[in-house]
């Protein structure tokens, strides 16, 4: 009850912001502010999706930058310096992802250490390895050489659907680029993953309550080192897209967005203290960050302000977590009576 | 009765060890560096060294209460920068160096206080209040600073305060020097340092002892952000120039990482500001001596964040 | 016939402290055996023991003659060994649904849960045990006693042999006792067994087959419940040492009363949902007792005498004057104290030092302007540890590190070096070994002797009528009772309690 219907606030909260820049902001509602929108922000949701299982298991992972800026250093080594073919460069990538999420939960589950350090010291950590395995400046000129492999490239494509139904003559349609598509499609799987099946159930219980899990017989070290998999995983998917929007990548790629990536997560309803949200909510919230910022862009105001807006988004978004949890607290008393 | 006693000894050894790691930790690694190239213990290469860990010092002291409350605060970085602004404008202004140094600190009081009163009263996590802070704060420093570098020039007396020597010492040595003792006795000496351990320890019973743990909470954060403002005036004055952009994003965690190594929990309770001390002294010799042994970037990185995660490892085992 | 379950010779160790001591315990199909033992006695240690929640120092446990793994719940889970624990271990954001088949639910191919079946399951478990819940509904928005509902389901829906049952009345209403008892029957001629864990006597003696006494981590004795009867148990429990003091206790002088000051009055106290209508006077020089069930909300009346929750109407006065206290400081300030029920929640900083705790209440008589004198505060708990007897008598001792009478000494005492007014305990005696206890018991005589005002909350009757001068009843929100100790048979009393239940 409670998750659905802070979805649904969210959802009219999305719909009132898109609505409002579109009557205030020029040239919002235009299909090229959409494409920008929808390219610009996919890969942030899919970062958000992935934070969402750290923190649905009581913790949180610092290091997603970090392992974007690996992930995408390794694309960059295996496609200009080695001259792999593609497709195996996808499945290493997603390969090293994960692996760097799953020794995160490695540390939390095996050493005992606390989600916030763990993930910080594996933050310096991945950032270390990065510059030991950039291959920028190996190879003079390699840093202006673009990736070109079909591959990595080819997840940079959009879509002319409105061009394709023809619908374009009475109502013209974004392009849809690829990664949208594939955010959809992680946004389906992980949805199906954690409402319907056992391990999906198992993460919200060690969230929700890690001590009745493990009395239930829940291996919650599994489910936790999973989680932070998972991260890593979606982590690898964001730095794919990213450097086939960039066609290169740099020891810089990343930075920041855990933080982006922990706002849209809590933003999406997934709540700090274990067991409440969706993958649905952090998608949205990723959208929701970027029309403010493509909104504000568009009505001329500064970088800066949207800096300190993103900050009242999120200090909003956290307050009305709050508040609803009060409220629902207080009915509880009220219906015992 | 039923009580027996557990053999003591041998447990007891093992555990000094590991309360004791840290310090033992610092003097193998002076040793080894010393021993890998003299120059290390050259009397300007380790004041070099203090100097360089001073505004991480200064902030890890003043925001090890804040960790001890089992909070957290990501905002030092920006804060760091807009004080900075804030006393180049009160300088260009012509005040005098009084005012200026106010202002600076105010804006780092001023902004803590604001996570404070957030964190305390609403009892929003912390870690996203800072977090939107950080956003904030730093928006804020661009409207003012835009991204320009203010340089400062022909202040001699605010640019002593970072800049200057004082017996053959930098003044920000001394600085550190005084914030930490200072943060050592309010822990030791006052109620407030109590109090933070208590709050940490156990919220629910520190109110029902009759303490004003939202006052508290308040104040924490009101010094962390002080500290950070000490630290971006210190900052502006050392490099002649105030810019928004300082403290990047990072800042704060190395910050952290220097309490937590120190022995803190970052789920609050126990915590010493002298220990803190010691954490930032750690990562400052880390820094410094794969500095001088030419160590790159790379591989320095990588011992950072393995040394954090060895270090902490054990410490979760002692408990 | 083999026992459903047969655990043999288990001890736990924590730390230095024995919470087991070499313990048996059996139960064959069809059997219900009580579990009892005073607060701390290792009732629980030993339910934790057979789940697999904790790994025992040794012993061995034994489900239908096959020897187990020990500290695996996941495995004793799969052998059939359910759970219905004090504490509600639910995960409260999930669905009912979700959290009777937490962490086993049925699944397809892939991992899919199979939702359809898993519904199936448990609406006939619902309508077999003629139990109404709302399967979608999040066990968070439910109140307790649902959730305790949730809870048997649980246990049920694992198709469990043997079942331990923790407290599982502990604040259930009266039809709802009965309807467990209906279920347990029901279970016992399917032939499961079943460990019954409960300080309620009349309970016992009506469901339960037979009994398993437990002091002091170990067990001391075992009967059939046919061969015994209530006052050989009570004694069993409580040990011979306090059973006699307690009969001394008896011919002690009572002073209801005390000296016919009133120091707290409460008119038509009322919050909504919890109590109603508490009219109650406190008087100094007296110690009053509340009884009543868990679940009774003599916590919660005692939390907003304290100024820790709010009351929405009626009126409270201490000393004569009208009090609405906003927070605890405020009620400590008018000189009251109080020492929570569960002193590692609420009470103690277990990390720091036995004399920072004791100094806790009273951080402000040791201030020297802005600084704190740690001289004074030293030699404050130097003295405090030698009044109250605490063992080991270090003051840099981190609390943590002492027992659990030694723990509630600490507690107690932070409370005296103010010489409070009033001074209010809930279940002071709570995990406490009996030597401490008595020592409690010492320190609260003489805090009435010198004129406070003491209120005591237990639901462990041989307390109240070892220590109270006057006792109170209460049933589900309201005081029903207020009798001088001496007046009152502990039979009465015992009636008075379960007088929902009627």
């Amino acid at each position: 009850m409670h998750v659905r219907r802070a979805t649904i606030a969210l959802i009219v909260f999305f719909a009132l912001t898109i609505s409002l820049f579109s009557l205030v902001a020029p040239r919002f509602a235009t299909t090229s502010n959409m494409e920008n929108l929808m390219g610009g922000f996919s890969f942030i949701a899919i970062l958000a999706m992935g934070e969402a299982f750290p923190i649905l298991t009581r913790g949180i992972d610092l290091s997603i930058g970090a392992i974007v800026a690996l992930v995408g250093m390794v694309v960059f080594d295996l496609s200009l310096i080695f001259h792999v073919p593609g497709y195996v460069i996808l499945a290493v990538a997603l390969a090293v992802g994960a692996l760097a999420g799953a020794l995160n939960g490695l540390l939390i589950v095996g050493l005992r250490l606390q989600p916030f350090i763990a993930t910080l010291a594996t933050l310096a950590t991945y950032r270390g390895v990065v510059y030991a395995i950039s291959g920028r400046q190996l190879v003079p000129g390699l840093t202006t050489t673009p990736i070109a492999d079909p591959w990595i490239t080819g997840l940079e494509t959009y879509f002319d659907i409105g061009g394709a139904l023809g619908t374009d003559d009475f109502l013209p349609l974004p392009w849809f680029p690829l990664s949208f598509f594939v955010m959809l499609a992680m946004l389906a799987v992980l949805s199906v993953f954690l409402l319907r099946t056992k391990v999906g159930r198992d993460i919200y219980a060690v969230g929700g309550n890690a001590e009745a899990a493990r009395l239930a017989g829940i291996n919650t070290g599994r489910i936790i080192l999973l989680a932070y998999a998972l991260s890593g995983l979606c982590a690898a998917v964001a730095a794919l897209l990213l450097v086939a929007r960039l066609t290169t990548a740099t020891e810089a790629l990343g930075f920041g967005m855990e933080l982006s990536a922990i706002a849209a997560a809590v933003i999406g309803g997934v709540s700090l203290s274990g067991g409440v949200g969706s993958v649905f909510g952090p998608a949205l919230g990723a959208f929701l960050l970027g029309a403010v910022l493509l909104g504000l862009t568009l009505l001329g105001i500064s970088q800066y302000v949207q800096q300190i807006i993103t900050g009242l988004i999120l200090l909003a978004a956290v307050g009305y977590d709050r508040f609803l949890l009060i409220r629902r607290q207080r009915r509880l008393a009220a219906n015992v009576a | 009765m039923s009580e027996t006693r557990a053999p003591e000894a041998a447990p007891d050894l093992v555990r000094h060890l590991a309360a004791n790691a840290l310090p033992l930790v610092i003097i193998i690694l002076v040793v080894g560096f010393a021993l890998a190239q003299p120059a290390f213990l050259k009397p300007d290469n380790l004041i070099g060294m203090v100097r360089q860990v001073a505004l991480i010092g200064i902030m890890a002291t003043c925001t090890t209460f804040v960790i001890m409350t089992g909070g957290v605060d990501l905002s030092v970085g920006p804060v760091l920068a807009l004080s900075g602004l804030a006393a180049f404008f009160f300088l260009d202004a012509g005040y005098p160096l009084v005012i200026v140094v106010a202002a600076g600190l105010a804006v780092g009081v001023l902004v803590g206080t604001l996570n404070g009163l957030i964190i305390a009263l609403l009892q929003l996590p912390p870690i996203i209040v800072t977090l939107a802070t950080l956003s904030i704060v730093r928006g804020l420093a661009l409207i003012v600073g835009g991204t320009d570098q203010h340089l400062i020039y022909d202040k001699p007396a605010y640019t002593f305060i970072g800049a200057g020597t004082l017996l053959g010492l930098p003044t920000s040595i001394y600085i550190f020097a005084f914030v930490s003792l200072l943060m050592i006795f309010v822990q030791r000496l006052t109620p407030l340092g109590l109090l933070v351990a208590a709050i940490g320890n156990n919220e629910r019973a520190a109110v029902l002892s009759g303490h004003r743990t939202r006052l508290t909470k308040t104040i924490v954060y009101a010094l962390s952000g002080l500290g950070a403002a000490i630290a971006g005036i210190i900052q502006s004055s050392q490099v002649h120039t105030a810019l928004s952009t300082y403290g990047p994003f990072g800042t704060e965690l190395d910050v952290i990482a220097a309490v937590v190594l120190g022995g803190t929990s970052i789920m609050g309770g126990t915590g010493s500001v002298a220990k803190t001390l010691l954490g930032v002294f750690f990562l400052g010799i880390v820094n410094n001596g794969m500095n001088i042994l030419d160590v790159s970037i790379d591989i320095q990185l990588i011992a950072k964040g393995a040394i954090i995660a060895a270090a902490l490892a054990v410490a979760a085992h002692r408990s | 016939m083999t026992p459903r379950l047969s655990g043999t010779g288990l001890s736990k160790i924590y730390g230095n402290l024995l919470a087991l001591r070499d313990a048996d315990i059996r139960v064959m199909p069809g059997e219900v055996r009580a579990l009892i033992g005073s607060n701390g006695a290792g009732k629980s240690t030993l339910v934790k023991v057979l789940t697999g929640a904790i790994t025992p120092t040794s012993g061995t446990v034994e489900i239908d003659g096959e020897r187990a793994p020990l500290g695996d719940t996941r495995e004793m889970i799969r052998r059939g060994v359910a759970c219905i624990y004090q504490h509600a271990n639910l995960a409260p954001s999930m669905s009912v649904l979700d959290n009777i088949f937490l962490g086993r639910q049925p699944t397809r191919r892939l991992g899919f849960v199979d939702t359809k079946r898993q519904r199936r399951e448990a609406e006939e478990l619902l309508q077999r045990h003629a139990i109404e819940l709302d399967l979608d509904a999040a066990v968070g928005d439910l109140p307790t006693v649902k959730q305790k509902e949730v809870e048997i389901m649980k246990a049920l829906a694992l198709d469990a042999r043997v079942i331990l049952m923790d407290e599982p009345t502990g604040w259930l209403a009266s039809s709802e006792v009965a309807k467990l008892h209906n279920t347990i029957q029901a279970l016992k001629a399917r032939g499961l067994g079943i460990i019954y864990i409960s300080h309620v006597l009349d309970e016992i003696f009506a469901v339960c087959d037979t009994l398993t006494i437990m002091r002091d981590g170990a067990v001391i004795a075992e009967s059939a419940v046919a061969e015994t009867d209530r006052p050989r148990v009570v004694q069993l429990m409580v040990g011979e040492r306090l059973a006699r003091e307690s009969a001394q206790a008896a011919l002690q002088k009572r002073h209801p009363r005390g000296t016919g000051e009133t120091r707290l009055s409460a008119r038509n106290l009322s919050k909504k949902g919890v109590f109603e209508d508490i009219t109650l006077d406190l008087y100094a020089g007296e110690i009053l007792c509340i009884t009543g069930l868990i679940g009774s909300k003599r916590t919660e009346l005692v939390r907003t005498l304290f100024g820790s929750d709010r009351f929405d109407a009626g009126t409270l006065e201490v000393d004569g004057h009208a009090v609405s206290f906003a927070a605890p400081r405020g009620a400590i300030a008018k000189g009251i104290g109080f020492v929570p029920e569960d002193r590692h929640r609420d009470g103690l900083m277990l990390d720091m030092t036995v004399t920072e705790n004791l100094a806790m209440a009273t951080l402000d008589s040791y201030r020297r302007g802005v600084l704190l004198n740690r001289s004074k505060i030293a030699g404050a708990g130097e003295k405090a540890i030698k009044s109250l007897s605490i063992q080991p008598p270090e003051g840099a001792r981190p609390v943590k590190l002492l027992s659990g009478g030694n723990q509630q000494k600490v507690l107690v005492g932070k409370w005296l070096s103010r010489a409070p007014r009033i001074l209010i305990l809930d279940e002071p005696t709570v995990g406490v070994d009996v030597g401490a206890k008595a020592e409690i018991y010492r320190i609260l005589r003489h805090e009435r002797e010198i004129g406070a005002a003491v209120l005591i909350v237990s639901s462990d009757i041989e307390e109240v009528m070892t220590i109270a001068d006057r006792i109170a009843v209460m049933v589900s929100g309201r005081i029903v009772a207020v009798h001088d100790a001496d007046a009152v048979s502990r039979d009465e009393i015992i009636r008075e309690i379960g007088g929902a239940l009627q």
